[in-house]
């Protein structure tokens, strides 16, 4: 490849300079243009927001030029880059470490940006959008400054490096990480939207429906690539990390799933607000701790403070996101004080036992979920600045305070689709309930037939069994009423979300319960058996090339199927990775480790086998959950999808 | 169909469900391998060079040590899971529990979540006490019969969200 080394970090930079003039005048004219009502002035400001999206495709596009050309006059090629690297591994080495995955965050904020001037191009001219794309243009200029500033990928390396030891080998091992982390940051970064919307309907003080009816699809999509990002995360993990395990509730991991919490508490708040106008400080606090929380996030796990299997390394960005998040957080709190008048909501709540009473009980739940998750993510911390000892919170905390929350929503998810707003009597909850009972205690018979035992996963079953009992009586109605586009908009698509919500946390529940794992040491020529399953050994295949030496074991299980579960290790790096070999069927996983240390020349090799029930339920909810945000982002028949839901239903003529 | 629904039916569902849980939380779950109780008390251990990982998650080799450790208790048969990650958190020191005590300052962790959960408990109680209240001046009797009449022949009440 024709060497240009050397000129992609001179472009990048000039690149982001560009980025940080576009979104510094975008942020003046979007400001200036707003508070003068000047239309010309306005008209600029998706200008300079084509600028700065451009700006950052182009520094994106120069760091993916760098790389590809392995330009170690680089220091982030050279902390990254290798000229081993396979092509496809080369290309997402990028977002690798933390300088990069700035730059793709920035990526996705300026596409974004632009992305709100194009939908709102007719509307440059109304204040709450021109405050929004102010708002967009602060946080892109934020972003901007740290990809030039401490974060810069472009930064010089020392010179003379000729070759460098390529990305973590755990990221270069599965192609995963090549969806994986855009479709997070999409989620991630999407959330700034809603965020930007509710601060415009804060300073122009048209905080009533309207700025939710605006992002209502920003919001629900942002959820969706934020919830599929962190499905695909644990997926990833499963495959590649060899534990055999989903979520390690490590801090990165918690850095998504909290937003993500506050994020599906809004999308279910929000229906009260548009439905009956209230709940309006609590929507708007919803969405900016959702949007701060994604920087608090990102401080706790770039910032070097708090380490995990994700968190990249020390950097200088700590005390630039902690200042930025404290900012956020006074300014937004300041604004919804200024418009304390506003905000008061107009209607009341009739009785606990109706939709928006599920609504609000579910949004209890899921924010004292998050405050648990932020809690021991960050206790550590707490404990180490006050009392200047050590402490890790790890699993079992996390998972002896999840059951009970993920158990009460799943309760709520049994009730709330069944009931009406306002008020519901007994005797028609008793109606409507009465079927969804029965799917319940159906599915607790079924697991105790099939020997299933603890109370828990018991719990989980049986809830699971009545909430998909109670979702599959709304779409059957649904569609009786209206065929298959029954199954569309925000109640019928949200039905199909909470069916794969019930079939993760049953996967959830039975792999956790009933997983069971076996070390063999298997000899060729001599079977063995766990789990009512064979095993044996029939060969080694090595192969290796410049990256790495791969050592895999060929494992016969039933007499069948062939397994291959591999040790590779990275020659620049030293390290071994291990790769699991997993076949999935309906009913469970045979999941296959090679355990060190392997001797290729030996007629032996230590495995370790877990078998782990209903695992392919949970990828096949993550699915449901996908299609069902889709389902839930078209408009249902009987309004228009800028409408309020409250807004009167049409009449054709 | 509505005697089908009534409530000796649900009392029978409740029934029902107390007996089958009550079946299967009870009965014993089946003989665990060495592997498992591996597993289980490895869950419990930190990495103690890792930064938050458990020894079960991690692959280093630090990890690696207190498996073998944790394999070789198991092996003798002689304690209890306790009793093994006592006796791993004496050799490492306090900081490889995953799990934080229940007393002193780590409490707090405890503590709190229910302290939180019960204040937005009562939050919402409170608040549900003053819309009840808002209701009783806000509209009479009549208004509340119409609402509950009209409401009760909606048929597309439910898939109102």
């Amino acid at each position: 490849m024709l060497s240009v080394g050397g000129l992609s970090g001179p472009i990048g930079r000039a690149c982001l300079l560009v980025g940080i003039i576009g979104a510094f005048f975008g942020l003046f004219a979007a400001v200036s243009g707003t508070r003068q009502s000047d239309e010309k002035v306005m008209r600029l400001v998706p200008r300079f927001a084509y600028l700065s999206c451009a700006a950052a495709i182009a520094a994106f596009a120069a760091m993916e030029w760098g790389m590809i050309t392995r330009d170690f006059s680089l220091a982030y090629v050279q902390k990254v880059g290798s000229y081993s690297t396979p092509a496809l591994y080369n290309f997402t080495a990028v977002w690798s470490a933390l300088e990069g995955s700035i730059l793709l965050w920035l990526l996705v904020l300026a596409c974004l940006t632009v992305g709100i001037v194009v939908k709102y191009r007719t509307r440059l001219n109304d204040p709450m959008v021109g405050w929004a794309l102010a708002t967009m243009n602060i946080v892109m200029l934020f972003f901007f400054v740290l990809t030039l500033g401490p974060a810069n990928p472009f930064k010089l390396g020392a010179p003379g490096v000729l070759d460098g030891p390529g990305p973590n080998p755990l990221l270069q091992n599965h192609i995963l990480v090549v969806f994986h982390p855009p479709i997070l940051y999409l989620g991630y970064v999407g959330m700034t939207v809603p965020f930007a919307f509710a601060i415009g309907a804060l300073i122009t003080g048209r905080v009533g429906e309207g700025w939710l009816v605006e992002t209502r699809r920003w919001a629900l999509f942002s959820w969706g690539f934020l919830t599929f990002g962190i499905i695909l995360g644990s997926w990833w993990s499963y495959e590649v990390l060899g534990w055999s395990g989903v979520w390690a509730w490590d801090p990165v991991e918690n850095a998504s799933f909290i937003p993500w919490l506050t994020a599906t508490a809004y999308i279910h708040s929000v229906l009260v607000q548009e439905r009956r106008g209230m709940l309006r400080v609590w929507n708007l606090s919803l969405l900016i701790s959702t949007f701060s929380l994604t920087i608090l996030g990102t401080f706790l796990t770039r910032s070097g403070i708090l380490n995990s299997v994700h968190a990249f390394s020390d950097s200088d960005i700590g005390p630039f996101l902690l200042t930025f998040f404290a900012i956020i957080v006074v300014v937004s709190v300041a604004l919804i004080g200024w418009r304390g008048d506003k905000l008061r909501a107009p209607g009341t709540i009739d009785s606990p036992l109706s939709r928006e009473g599920a609504f609000l009980a579910n949004n209890v739940i899921f924010s004292v979920f998050a405050f648990v998750v932020l809690l021991g993510t960050v206790f550590p911390l707490i404990v180490e600045a006050l009392q200047d000892r050590q402490l890790v919170v790890g699993e079992p905390f996390f998972d002896t305070l999840a059951v009970p929350a993920g158990l009460t929503l799943l309760f709520l998810m049994c009730i709330a689709p069944v009931l009406p707003w306002r008020k519901a009597s007994g005797e028609l909850l008793s109606q409507r309930l009465f079927w969804p009972a029965w799917a319940g205690i159906a599915a607790l018979a079924l697991s105790v037939v099939l020997g299933a035992t603890g109370i828990n996963p018991l719990l989980t079953f049986t809830l699971g069994g009545f909430a998909g009992g109670a979702a599959l009586r709304q779409l059957v109605l649904a569609t009786r009423r209206q065929g298959m586009r029954g199954l569309v908009g925000r109640a019928n698509g949200g039905m199909v979300v909470h069916i794969g919500v019930i079939l993760i946390s049953v996967a959830l529940a039975a792999s956790n319960s009933y997983t069971h794992s076996q070390e063999l040491t298997l000899k060729k020529g001599v079977v063995a058996s766990f789990g009512g399953h064979t095993f044996e050994l029939m060969g080694f295949e090595q192969s290796a090339d410049d990256r790495r030496s791969v050592m895999s074991a060929v494992v016969k299980v039933d007499g069948a199927q062939s397994y291959a579960p591999a040790i590779s290790k990275f020659t620049s790096m030293g390290m071994n990775i291990g790769t699991p070999s997993v076949k999935s069927t309906l009913t469970k996983d045979i999941y296959i480790t090679l355990e060190p240390p392997v001797k290729p020349t030996s007629d032996s090799a230590k495995i370790k086998v877990f078998i782990k029930p209903m695992i392919m339920w949970l990828w096949i909810g993550g699915g449901l959950m996908g299609i069902g945000t889709l389902l839930s982002a078209f408009p249902g028949s009987r309004r228009r999808p800028t409408d309020p839901t409250s807004a009167p239903i049409g009449v054709s003529v | 169909m509505k005697k089908l629904k009534s409530w000796p039916v649900w009392m029978l569902m409740g029934f029902l469900v107390i007996a089958l849980l009550a079946v299967g939380s009870t009965r014993d779950a089946g003989p665990m391998t060495q592997s498992d109780r591996i597993d289980s008390i490895t869950k419990h251990i930190a990495c103690p060079t890792c930064d938050g990982e458990s020894v079960y998650v991690s692959r280093a080799t630090s990890a690696e040590n207190i498996r073998k450790q944790v394999a070789r208790d198991v092996a003798a048969g002689e304690l209890s899971d306790d009793e093994i990650i006592a006796s791993i958190a004496r050799t490492f020191k306090a900081q490889v529990l995953l799990v934080p005590r229940a007393t002193g300052f780590d409490s707090l962790v405890w503590v709190l979540p229910i302290a939180v959960l019960i204040c937005a408990v009562a939050g919402l109680w409170v608040a549900f006490r003053r819309w009840r209240g808002q209701n009783v001046l806000g509209a009479t009797d009549e208004d509340v019969a119409l609402v509950e009449k009209l409401l009760a022949e909606d048929p597309t009440d439910e898939e109102n969200v």
